[in-house]
């Protein structure tokens, strides 16, 4: 008797429908990153599942993984590395701009400027470094002294990347 | 958070744009000369006050003017 009862209990939980899983555009997977990289002229990254994203935020370096807290965060010129489901990892320096991590494992970052490293020249760097010294050093408008100090920033971070 | 440059009286506006032309001129010599050209901007604008176009101005120069006159006013 009592494992009809029991056996009518299960046949109704089973028979009940489940709630429907409402699903609009393709939800990322629990574990990956959907990232879209995008510079003014040319976009890196279309909204491509990703492992994790370590990017420059001037309030300090970050590892951005899947489920992470919205934030938006402004970069400093620096590298961005992305590490794809693959495996693979790609670096990209950034001239800088803004990366804002959405609900949902959603990451966009915007960039005007960016190049895998191999693209740069150390010795174009080098150069770039002595003038903008003597820039900041000279007698030049303190609107010069500031622009050489950014410029000197941004070299000194891609000197050290190159390394 | 105060920025140098924003002290500087430099826009945001502006710090990227020195940022991007530094990355530029660091690439390798074959890609550099495509991406300079980028760099390059000459929009100029007119004020137009009671019907009448001022004087065709430089966006460039009227932003660096702009910028030296309120250097040093934000914090």
């Amino acid at each position: 008797m009592n494992s009809l009862k029991v056996a009518r209990m299960a046949l109704r939980a089973a028979a009940r429908p489940q709630p429907a899983l409402r699903r609009g555009y393709a939800d990322v997977a629990p574990d990956k990153l959907r990232l879209s990289l995008a510079l003014p002229h040319q976009t890196i990254y279309k909204s491509q599942d990703v492992v994790q994203v370590n990017i420059a935020a001037e309030s300090g370096e970050m590892g951005i993984l899947a489920q992470h807290v919205p934030s938006i965060e402004q970069l400093k010129p620096g590298l961005v590395e992305v590490i794809e489901e693959a495996g693979g990892n790609k670096q990209f320096f950034l001239s800088g701009g803004f990366a804002t991590v959405q609900p949902g494992s959603v990451l966009s970052i915007n960039a005007v400027e960016g190049y895998p490293l191999e693209d740069f020249s150390a010795e174009n760097v080098r150069n770039q470094i002595s003038e903008a010294q003597k820039i900041a050093g000279g007698s030049g408008s303190e609107q010069d002294k500031a622009e050489a100090n950014i410029e000197l920033e941004v070299l000194e971070s891609l000197q050290a990347a190159l390394k | 958070m105060a920025f140098a440059w924003k002290a500087a009286g430099i826009t945001y506006n502006r710090y990227l744009a020195v940022t991007a032309r530094v990355v530029r001129r660091s690439l390798k010599d074959d890609k550099r000369l495509q991406a300079e050209r980028r760099g390059e901007m000459d929009l100029r604008f007119a004020k137009w006050e009671g019907g009448k176009q001022g004087e065709n101005k430089s966006l460039a120069d009227a932003n660096l003017a702009d910028m030296a006159a309120h250097a040093g006013q934000s914090q």
